[in-house]
């Protein structure tokens, strides 16, 4: 339980014959004690070189990571004082899932009957009572991901390291293991350090998220954050199932108001007075944001061809065309419980000013966010 | 974590260099030998300095041993060709008879199945002795002692388990879904398995078919009962070296590498196959 | 008349019996999504259907006429699988083109029409490539192009999206209806992502115990599940299941009695009560709660877990037991600010009653 800092820590791979491949570049990110931080990105992004790094399972090419104040970089894994669960379990084949549990507290040698009953403990928050004296290989992938959760939990570390720890859940129970977790994270004060592809996992346990991509840090931010203010295009893109529509539009000085005109004049959507130095100017290329909880569907002036209505159970995921063609612009839209539209069927629709975004056309950058209260715009 | 000190260094040299001179040194020392007369050969102590000769080479391609002062006519040309005649018509009926049925032994499950490609294997560890005598008084009486076909015959207890069991490893690593798929899209047993199945297990019938010729290269004791002069490999038309006038350790060194020579240059030409075969493992289709 | 009908059809694997009198009926061009948990063989039933397998017992018939003991290849169907089984060792555009060649089409032909499915799946750039040089979604495009390429009658997809990334995987949830729209395509849609089956399935059916459960509009499935399974496949986060007892017309929740609207005043049953977490409904707690929180159950809340569209909220009851509920994320955020204290309540109507050893459905009213 301590804080964590990793300044300008930068990994590169030096292969044999080629070329040095870069994972990690100058990754700067200061992780509060008692924190939940998730590393985000798609295979390949630097993510688990991060973590590894860390762990202390790689060296760090350059920068330095330390640990409540202390430098770790020379320091062994053992000697870090960090618990981790493995992406491929790691648990010991000869032992029971409940030695393997108790593994690293016996090994610290604390009482037996304190161990025994963290350990009831811990099999009751991950529901692996049943598994507790089956050996590894006689239990399903899921029990086996929940064992190694498990004994990375049990341990009171400076830092629990995560890699991919819901990937082999079963769906069924993922949202209450999720919420027990955190539960168990935050009621212990523990700082931990997730890595996951999966956001619905990052949004749901972590209290910032790290958007990664080609070695870079993208944005470090809260999921609201993420979603709410998109630091580039990039993230605009890879936040939210789905991510936002993005369409390559152009700012237009209107009488009063300028406004922000895609897919030629298919969709023109007003935007109020900007300021600042970031702001785009009339004749600016931009990419328009457009989050899909925020594409109101049934009302206001807009209108589109509904192409497919999926209702999810909870929600309703509309597919939507502006015009016809080839030149047609497609959006996605995303309502609350039931929505009655039929393919084909010709829709309203609003954009809610908290759900449009501009982005630069050259450098990908925010320029302009829907302000969360929904009166007036900001620029980013 | 890679890093390591110079000492360290150092002494992994060392140990590569010890080892490599252990394996090498006596194929070095019969290289050398076989560009030497025998009189440098038994000189003692033995030198590294010698005027090189072609003497031996000569008198093998030309058929002639000159020994201490007799003159002996050897067809040792004639026994590298009846070795390659015999390893390649050998490997190419395994290949013919095994591919198919280790196709077979990979893709279904039939009654006995694990049985008889237990059986096929067990020729491998079975001591040749066994069963030559019995065969021999067979040859006689089929008239196949002293014929290629006779030879070829026998030669499938050695390439046919290694070509069967080896190629088995590789469609069992060729996904079935691949072949359902091509079936699916409506091809018939034969394309599927001749299209899909044969060049996926392409770089394993490779590597199989190499190793079965290597060792039906090597074999020295089914020729030296069931074969005479016409049709003897060189493995054993190289006992004819050694002579009631001595040896000649020059001309066998000079035998020796050519009989090296066919096997060394078909694993070079087949190193592609090899190596594609070991990483074709690691690339999902 | 069905176009594809499954009658009967009994499968077993040494002394494990994977089906057992299932059946199904798909009519001429409609998408039906076969959904549930691993294990239970919606992977065997498409390899049934495709000629891989043969049944034990039962009948297959597409289009009127029966195909059971066919070869594969007389069978005229499209399949596209899980691991994609591309030919490793040809183009993309041969693997593509391999269906049109085993029917004999001629060149010009089965370039124009592999030049066509390319374009519509968005991997005509590809098409020269190997399938190691492919990205898993390119991959994955090839082998549903494959599939489509040659008309099939009958399109078998085996959980097609599973190997591809969250993101190609949403846009193929849009992009593949007017795909198989386009090709007229008969289909079953095996996965085991309830949302996919929703998505693409005009209906769904719920494999489990050697047959299909239920087959059934998304809607039905969703709202009126016919068993405990059907129930707990369906939803995300899973329904809040408890152990109860249907006594005079009312059931207790975590110590709340509830009365059922309808039901038989009969004898006692022993039951399971679900609720799903959207329908929990939520009053910040203490002084705050209307009519002082009667009628409600007291809960704290233990953890807030934001997903894309919603929150998720772990509460516990006073009196132990755990409840999911799902709200949204500004309501999420208030509750989480708060003492962490409120009243949780859910209407009767909202309740799903199953029986507690089958798990079959109780219907009160």
């Amino acid at each position: 339980m301590a804080d964590l800092t990793l300044d300008s820590v930068t990994k590169i791979y030096r292969p044999r014959g080629r070329e040095p491949v870069r994972a990690v570049s100058g990754l700067d990110m200061a992780i509060a004690d008692g924190e939940i931080v998730a590393l985000l990105g798609s295979s390949g992004c630097g993510k688990t070189s991060t973590l590894r790094m860390v762990a202390g399972f790689e060296t760090v090419s350059e920068g330095s990571i330390s640990l409540g104040g202390r430098r770790l970089n020379a320091l062994r894994p053992a000697q870090r004082n960090v618990a981790m669960a493995f992406e491929g379990y790691s648990l010991y084949p000869p032992l029971t899932v409940r030695d393997n549990v108790a593994f690293a507290l016996l090994r610290e040698r604390a009482p037996r009957a304190e161990v025994a009953s963290k350990v009831a403990e811990v099999a009751e928050l991950l529901e692996i009572e049943g598994s507790l004296d089956r050996y590894p290989a006689t239990i399903s992938s899921g029990h086996q991901q929940r064992a190694s959760l498990a004994r990375a939990l049990i341990r009171p570390a400076a830092l629990h390291l995560l890699d991919e720890p819901m990937s082999q859940l079963e769906p069924q129970v993922r949202a209450v293991l999720r919420a027990r977790i955190k539960e168990w994270l935050k009621d212990r004060g523990m700082t931990a350090v997730l890595v996951t592809h999966d956001q619905t996992d990052a949004i749901a346990l972590a209290d910032r998220i790290a958007v990664m991509e080609a070695s870079r840090l993208m944005q470090f931010g809260t999921p609201a954050e993420l979603r709410e203010r998109p630091a580039n295009l990039f993230v605009a893109g890879f936040v939210g199932e789905p991510p936002m529509n993005l369409v390559e539009a152009e700012v237009v000085a209107g009488d009063g108001r300028p406004r922000v005109v895609a897919a030629d004049g298919l969709l023109t959507l007003e935007l109020p007075a900007l300021n600042g130095p970031l702001a785009p100017r009339p004749g600016q290329r931009v990419w328009l944001g457009l989050s899909p909880r925020h594409l109101a569907v049934g009302r206001g002036p807009q209108r589109a061809r509904v192409v497919a209505n999926q209702w999810l159970g909870d929600q309703t995921h509309l597919a939507l065309e502006l015009g016809d063609g080839a030149a047609a612009l497609p959006l996605i839209a995303v309502a609350a419980g039931m929505l009655e539209a039929e393919p084909g069927e010709s829709v309203a629709f609003e954009v809610e000013p908290r759900g449009l975004h501009l982005f630069d056309h050259e450098d990908d950058t925010a320029l302009y966010h829907g302000s969360p209260d929904g009166t007036t715009g900001e620029p980013a | 974590m890679q890093r390591s000190s110079w000492p360290w260094r150092i002494f992994k040299a060392l140990c590569l260099t010890a080892i490599s001179l252990f394996f090498l040194f006596p194929i070095l020392w019969v290289l050398l030998m076989s560009f030497q007369t025998n009189a440098d050969i038994l000189r003692v102590p033995p030198s590294p300095f010698f005027t090189p000769t072609l003497a031996n080479y000569k008198a093998l391609i030309a058929g002639e041993l000159t020994g201490a002062g007799s003159t002996l006519q050897i067809a040792y040309m004639k026994n590298i060709l009846n070795s390659f005649v015999l390893s390649a018509c050998s490997v190419l009926l395994s290949l013919l008879l095994g591919v198919p049925a280790a196709y077979a032994f990979a893709r279904y499950r039939f009654r006995l199945g694990e049985n008889i490609a237990f059986t096929l294997l067990s020729f491998r560890f079975a001591p040749p002795l066994l069963v030559l005598l019995p065969l021999l008084l067979y040859f006689q009486e089929l008239g196949l002692y002293d014929t290629y076909i006779g030879l070829i015959w026998v030669y499938q207890l050695i390439t046919l388990p290694l070509i069967l069991w080896i190629v088995r490893g590789y469609f069992e690593d060729v996904s079935p879904d691949i072949e359902h798929a091509y079936r699916i899209d409506g091809h018939s047993w034969l394309r599927s398995f001749l299209k899909i199945a044969v060049p996926l297990a392409r770089p394993g019938i490779a590597a199989a078919a190499l190793l079965a010729f290597i060792f039906a290269w090597n074999n020295f004791v089914f020729a030296l009962i069931l074969g005479s002069s016409d049709v003897q490999p060189v493995t054993v038309g190289a006992l004819a070296f050694i002579t009631a006038s001595g040896i000649q350790y020059g001309q066998i060194a000079a035998g020796l590498v050519l009989s090296v020579i066919p096997t060394f240059v078909l694993a070079l030409v087949m190193q592609r196959y090899l190596v594609e075969g070991l990483s074709l493992g690691a690339v999902k289709g | 008349m069905s176009f594809l009908i499954l009658d009967r059809l009994s499968k077993s694997f040494g002394a494990v019996k994977v089906f057992d009198g299932l059946s199904l009926a798909v009519a001429k061009g409609e998408t039906v999504a076969i959904c549930s948990p691993s294990g239970s063989g919606k992977t065997l039933l498409l390899r049934l259907i495709a000629g891989i397998y043969e049944p034990d017992a039962g009948e297959i018939l597409i289009d009127g006429k029966a195909v059971t003991g066919l070869a594969p290849d007389a069978r005229g169907i499209g399949m596209a699988f899980q691991n994609f089984a591309l030919y490793p060792h040809l183009t993309a555009f041969e693997n593509i083109a391999s269906p049109l060649r085993a029917r004999g089409v001629a060149e010009a032909e089965l370039t124009r029409r592999v030049g066509r499915v390319a374009e519509i799946l968005k991997i005509g750039h590809v098409l020269r490539h190997l399938p190691r040089e492919l990205s898993n979604g390119q991959k994955q495009r090839t082998a549903l192009a494959r599939a489509i390429v040659a008309d099939a009658r009958l399109l078998l997809l085996d959980d097609p999206l599973r190997n591809v990334d969250a993101k190609l995987r949403y846009e193929m949830r849009h992009e593949l209806p007017r795909v198989l729209r386009e090709f007229e395509a008969t289909v079953l849609y095996v996965t085991q992502d309830f949302r996919e089956a929703m998505a693409l399935g005009r209906r769904i059916g719920v494999l489990h115990g050697g047959g299909f459960v239920q087959v059934d509009r998304p809607q039905r499935i969703y709202a009126d599940p016919e068993t405990v399974e059907v129930a707990r496949l369906f939803g995300d986060p899973t329904i809040n299941l408890y152990d109860s007892e249907l006594a005079g017309g009312a059931v207790s929740l975590l110590g709340l009695t509830l009365g059922l609207p309808g039901a038989a005043d009969g004898g006692r049953r022993p039951c399971r009560v679900g609720v799903r977490p959207e329908h929990v409904e939520l009053d910040a707690g203490g002084e705050a709660a209307p009519d002082g929180g009667a009628g409600g159950l007291p809960v704290t809340i233990e953890a807030v877990t934001p997903l894309n569209q919603n929150a998720v909220l772990l509460l516990q009851a006073a009196g132990g037991g755990e409840i999911l509920a799902s709200t949204t994320l500004q309501r999420a955020e208030a509750l989480a600010r708060g003492p962490r204290r409120a009243i949780a309540r859910v209407r009767p109507e909202h309740l799903l009653l199953f029986d507690r050893d089958s798990g079959a459905r109780i219907r009160t009213g």
